[in-house]
């Protein structure tokens, strides 16, 4: 069994607009010590997508669907149930660690209050646990840096301190949330490194959420290509890097800078903007910036399944795969 | 959100009042809904209230008005400071409850032929609160303290009849040579520059109390303080806190001490009438200074006993600005003006308080002078205005040529009232454009004082002595307030002849001769003379209404409730049953004193 | 270290109060000397030689600069001089008789608003755009816009006139004699620091931090008492400062409604009676007042603060 199943998620926004469909019927599964990687542009609904399953959305969201974690449906939980698994067996890492860190409280007091919360650790017992933590993050001179404030930290060692945070409790899952997208090049990579390397040392499962396709690449076992609250894809990193088959994934690695091209002439952005969630189109969402687009992605793409989780959300055919959803094409009638 | 307001309005009064509630003084005067009753009162033969009809404790707490300035009495200015001097000393001269001058300290004096010396002889026997005896030696020291231009006396100018006065006061001649000498032991004598028949009546004035000079000598400037104060009167000072209040307890050394009732009196400073008004309506104070303008309706009707109405010697009026356009040499255009008001109107609808309608200067009712009242006093508003018009033709104006005018007076909402009312009379009549342009007071004060701006402008007088001629003085060539620029040499000559006058039904005609030249020149616009206005407990007696609002609390007392438990020590605890208002008039006799027959009492 | 800081930030800014101070003083000694009218003007006139008198005795005969640098001299020595109004006392003296009782409203009217305000900003923030989130906002509206006079004469009615409750008006440092003007005072505060709570209390709680404290897993009262409280109040806090130093400072109407003795009165009496010396006084001494006040706020912004530090490099 995984460790979470999550199917027919979707996500709603109450906007003074309209309802904001943030995410859109999503459906996947993430194994014991699997590292999945959701893949999307901004606004894809990655993040709403965990969110959802933290029970952390914003007050005019609502989320349907399943979402079993243990076997236990997070999604049907009561709050204080749901805050006994946050921070104690699924932690989360989000994207700013500028602002992720409450600037008011010392690092010490923001680590320790979670290990006397769900471990019923003293207070001394915390503060040994939380220096070792920052220790195994590579934070230098835990024990006195322990007492600083989030704003004499550099951002890397932020997002460290929050990742450390994370790892306090040894949770069975770590969701990150684009944990280095706001920082720096050199210090990006070190968070990847460190993410890779808690991803050998530890058992841990981890949901990595980027919009950045080459990140992701050394560090995950799957991934989830996600579009307009949607997964248009998935399978292996090979699957994925080597043999994509949603335009919309090539797209991506056509815009990601790699070992194995000549020149960066080729890196090219995906054109056009993602739809309006307030007014999605009928029809594939990306057919407006799809350049292979055809009359047929005016209804619905049907969804191919593949060998080991592969699958593909397209009107056009998929190696090796089948149709699943075909009340999708069905009314296409081809 | 509109729709909240009254609702929230109430629920925060509730919440804030439940917060609020819990035990208070039992002392505090229930609200009006069940207003204790006082006894009947009952005087003996010699004019004292039967004891067995006076409250158990005799305290009374009245609102003053202002803070007061000084209790320094030669420093001393305005109303309320001098309300409280009157209860802590006694001048040469007293008044009695109905406002007369009577012996004070000097039991009886002589006023020589030519009426310019008073010869004084004192009570032998007066100590002062500290047990110094008081004798002819005090009053010539605190006479000459005051008129020393080291002391800088405000209220000096009320010593200037004295001989030498103003030479002292401008330091040409040093303060021995003021005209007041030491007889003996406990007599005096003062010289004066003219006869002066209210020089006894001056003499009530704090400006000639005496001091203590071992006092002042002691303390200095802070002689008048709590604690330091000596006094001669009815009361000592207790205590002062500043905007709190001024605490006055009987003066056992006080030469009438056996026959001042009230053991306590509380002064406290209120500023604002409606909040004095209100602390009345709690039972807080027994006696207001003031009630508030707008609310005569309503006392009226409310509180129709407590309510207290009374002429004072002040008179309102409007004046004009004689030496600039439009009313320089207009005589004509000044009448029109006067005459195109209807001040029964002014007075019944605007002033309300029963103000009466004025067309002279001085109010009735100072010391028996009959005011000069003109001949269009007599004449229908009709006729007034009539005639107001052919004065305003032949002034040059008409409705093509239409009087452009400003009245000018110090903000306050009474002036503005007053002058709103005025203007549409002119509008109404003469079609007059009047413009209302209010002021600061010392802003207005300068203004009127320099007549450059003004034309006409809010005045009004209240004397500080009971004598026609402090309101006929203002307007004299020359006196520094005399902010009408008047000048006429007939009026002054009058003034003269007043001033060496001393014979009394002469000097009273030429004072009505004045004051005819004065009014046939319109300097003025007469409109109403003042009235003194206060809520008083039912329970607080022995005070009297009179011309110069003097009351001292030496003559008051405070009659014992109905039911009061005082009255019965045996009964524990009264139902707390209110008395019906239809209850005969004889509860004195039903409740005879628990402590026996007083001495003196007829039944 | 960061006490150091403070605590030479402190002395700076007690330094720079002088300068302050002088232009205050000079700016409200030409000021009221400019106004018309004079102390001992009054409807009765006084003679001439009563006048030089006065003049002579309060040095108001002298050249105007001199005069000025008197009143410098007097107030480096401490001494405001004595009232030319309230002949007995000094300016010193009903400054210290006025202020405490001032202090004492306004302070407690603070305390009361801070707490009520607060506490019910908080309450609406958690409970944003319920009916009881708009019903409190909406007296809260109220209270901000019915001014002091209206309510004090109500409340002087109800509770005091009616009711028998407490006494109308006037004052002994009883607590029965404070209840009313510090609630009419509180009234208005209460309902803007209700308002300033709800709003920063509702931005915090968007914050990603606070995001962070709910992923934890913390309790919701843990997450709102130990991460959002302490950023949400500190514009309540730097409010507090200039609204403190307006309660003490501003509250004549409730003085003259209730009788109180405090020091607004004086400076309102002083500034119509052109008493020189009181009204210097009273502005001088608001003067150091509001700066005191507002540093004291500073220091507390910068103890609940840690990115605020006071060093050199500042």
């Amino acid at each position: 069994m995984a460790l979470l199943e999550v199917s027919g998620l979707e996500v709603r926004f109450d906007t003074p607009e309209g309802v904001v469909k943030a995410v859109n019927g999503m459906d996947f599964e993430v194994g014991e010590g699997e590292t999945l990687a959701i893949v999307g542009e901004s606004g894809a609904g990655k993040s709403q997508l965990v969110m959802a399953i933290m029970g952390l959305l914003a007050e005019n969201g609502s989320a349907s669907g399943v979402a079993l974690f243990d076997g236990e449906d997070l999604m049907q939980m009561k709050p204080r149930e749901l805050r006994g698994i946050r921070g104690r067996r699924i932690a989360m890492i989000f994207q700013d660690p500028m602002t992720s860190l409450n600037p008011y409280l010392t690092i010490e007091k923001q680590m320790i209050e979670v290990a006397m919360h769900h471990q019923g650790l003293a207070r001394d017992e915390a503060r040994a646990h939380a220096v070792e933590m920052l220790r195994a993050v590579r934070i230098p001179d835990p024990e006195e840096r322990i007492r600083q404030y989030p704003h004499e930290y550099s951002g890397g060692m932020r997002q460290r301190v929050m990742i450390a945070i994370g790892l306090l409790c040894e949770p069975e899952l770590l969701i990150a949330d684009e944990p280095s997208t706001a920082l720096d090049v050199t210090v990006q990579a070190q968070i990847t490194e460190l993410v890779g390397r808690l991803r050998e040392q530890t058992r841990m499962s981890i949901i990595l959420i980027t919009h950045d396709l080459a990140a992701v690449a050394e560090v995950s076992d799957r991934i989830i290509v996600m579009y307009a609250g949607q997964m248009v894809e998935t399978g292996t990193v090979d699957d994925i890097f080597y043999r994509p088959q949603h335009p919309y994934t090539r797209g991506l690695l056509a815009s990601v800078p790699r070992l194995d091209r000549v020149s960066d002439d080729e890196l090219q952005a995906i054109p056009g903007n993602p739809p309006n969630l307030l007014e999605l189109p009928s029809g594939c969402p990306f057919r407006d910036r799809c350049s292979e687009a055809t009359e047929g992605c005016r209804q619905p793409p049907p969804l191919w399944q593949g060998e080991g989780g592969r699958a593909s959300r397209c009107v056009l055919p998929m190696d090796g795969g089948q149709i699943v959803a075909a009340e999708a094409v069905g009314e296409d009638g081809a | 959100m509109t729709r909240w307001k009254p609702i929230w309005v109430f629920a925060v009064a509730c919440l804030a009042g439940l917060a609020a509630c819990g035990d208070r003084d039992s002392d505090v005067g229930g609200p009006i809904s069940r207003r204790p009753e006082p006894v009947e009162m009952v005087l003996l033969e010699d004019g004292q209230p039967d004891r067995a009809v006076l409250a158990d404790q005799q305290v009374v707490r009245r609102g003053n008005g202002e803070e007061p300035a000084t209790l320094d009495p030669h420093l001393a200015i305005g109303v309320p400071a001098a309300h409280i001097l009157r209860d802590l000393f006694e001048g040469l001269t007293s008044e009695s409850a109905d406002g007369d001058v009577i012996p004070g300290v000097a039991l009886r004096w002589n006023i020589s032929r030519d009426a310019r010396t008073y010869t004084f002889y004192l009570r032998r026997d007066l100590t002062w609160s500290n047990g110094d005896p008081l004798k002819a030696e005090d009053f010539v020291y605190s006479l000459r303290r005051a008129a020393d231009p080291a002391t800088a006396a405000n209220a000096a100018r009320m010593l200037l009849p004295i001989l030498n006065a103003r030479e002292v006061l401008a330091g040409e001649l040093p303060v021995e040579e003021l005209g007041v000498s030491l007889l003996d032991e406990y007599s005096l004598q003062i010289t004066l520059t003219g006869p002066t028949p209210y020089f006894l009546g001056l003499l009530t004035n704090p400006i000639a109390y005496p001091v203590n000079r071992r006092n002042i000598e002691e303390f200095g400037e802070q002689f008048s303080r709590p604690g330091n104060l000596v006094s001669n009167g009815a009361y000592v000072l207790s205590d002062w806190v500043p905007r709190v209040e001024v605490v006055l307890e009987k003066n056992p050394a006080f030469r009438e001490a056996d026959r001042t009732i009230v053991e306590r009196v509380h002064y406290y400073p209120v500023e604002d009438h409606s909040t004095e008004v209100k602390a009345f309506r709690a039972g807080e104070i027994d006696w207001t200074n003031e009630v508030p303008n707008n609310q005569f309706r309503w006392l009226q009707k409310n509180y129709p006993d407590e309510l207290v109405v009374s002429p004072w010697m002040g008179s309102y009026f409007l004046g004009f600005n004689l030496t600039r356009e439009p009313f320089i040499d207009n005589p004509s255009l000044r009448m029109a003006l006067v005459l195109a008001i209807d001040r029964q109107i002014l007075a019944d609808k605007v002033a309300q308080f029963g103000e009466q309608p004025s067309f002279s200067l001085v109010p009735p009712g100072m010391d028996g002078y009959v005011p000069f009242v003109p001949e269009y006093a007599d004449w229908t508003q009709e006729e007034r205005n009539h005639e107001a018009r052919r004065l305003f033709e032949q002034a040059g104006y008409s409705e093509e040529r239409p009087l452009r005018v400003e009245i000018r007076y110090n903000t306050s909402e009474n002036h503005k009232k007053m002058a709103l009312a005025v203007a549409s009379m002119w509008k109404q009549v003469l079609g007059v454009n009047t413009t209302l342009v209010n002021e600061e007071f010392r802003v207005f004060l300068q203004n009127r004082e320099q007549k450059v701006v003004t034309q006409v402008f809010r005045a009004g007088w209240v004397s500080d002595y009971n004598d026609p001629y402090s309101f006929l003085e203002l307007f004299r060539t020359g006196h520094g307030r005399n902010d009408y620029g008047y000048s006429n040499s007939t009026f002054d000559a009058l003034l003269d002849e007043i001033g060496t006058e001393r014979v009394r039904a002469r000097r009273e005609r030429l004072m009505f001769e004045a004051e005819r030249v004065l009014m046939i020149d319109n300097v003025i616009v007469p409109i109403y003379t003042y009235v003194t206005k206060r809520l008083v407990s039912r329970q607080l007696r022995g005070w009297q209404n009179n011309v110069m609002d003097h009351h001292q609390t030496r003559h008051m007392f405070k009659l014992r409730l109905r039911g009061d438990p005082a009255a019965e020590p045996a009964a524990p605890e009264q139902p707390d049953e209110p008395v019906s208002a239809e209850e005969p008039p004889q509860a004195a006799a039903e409740e005879p004193a628990p402590e026996g027959e007083p001495e003196g009492q007829e039944p | 270290m960061k006490q150091e800081g403070i605590l030479r930030h402190a002395a700076t800014r007690l330094l720079g109060l002088i300068p302050t101070l002088l232009v205050l003083i000079t700016i409200a000694f030409f000021l009221i000397r400019v106004a018309p009218g004079g102390p001992f003007d009054s409807e009765k006139a006084l003679p001439p030689e009563i006048r030089a008198n006065l003049d002579a005795k309060y040095h108001l005969d002298e050249p105007l600069l001199q005069q000025y640098f008197r009143y410098l001299g007097q107030i480096i020595s401490g001494d405001f001089g004595p009232s030319f109004q309230y002949k007995d006392w000094s300016v010193n003296e009903l400054i210290a008789q006025g202020f405490p009782v001032s202090a004492t409203l306004g302070g407690l009217a603070m305390l009361l608003a801070f707490v009520i305000g607060s506490l019910v900003g908080i309450a609406a923030a958690l409970r944003q755009n319920s009916a009881a989130d708009y019903s409190i906002m909406g007296v809260a509206m109220l209270g901000i816009s019915i001014p002091n006079f209206v309510v004090a004469p109500l409340l002087i009615l109800g509770v005091a006139v009616y009711a028998g409750w407490l006494p109308a008006g006037g004052w002994d440092w009883s607590w029965q004699r404070m209840v009313l003007p510090v609630v009419t005072l509180a009234l208005p505060v209460i309902a803007y620091i209700a308002r300033l709570m709800r709003g920063s209390m509702i931005e915090v709680l968007h914050s990603n931090f606070i995001r962070t404290a709910r992923a934890k897993g913390l309790p919701e009262r843990v997450v709102i008492r130990r991460h959002a409280l302490k950023p949400a109040i500190l514009p309540v806090i730097s409010y507090m400062g200039p609204a403190t130093a307006a309660l003490i400072t501003g509250s004549v109407v409730i003085e003259r409604i209730y009788s109180i003795p405090g020091l607004g009165s004086y400076f309102v009496q002083g500034a119509l009676n052109r008493d020189y010396t009181l009204v210097m006084g009273v502005v001088v001494f608001y003067g150091v007042v509001i700066i005191v006040l507002n540093f004291i706020v500073d220091l507390l912004y910068a103890w609940l603060n840690p990115r605020i530090r006071y060093d050199e490099t500042q």
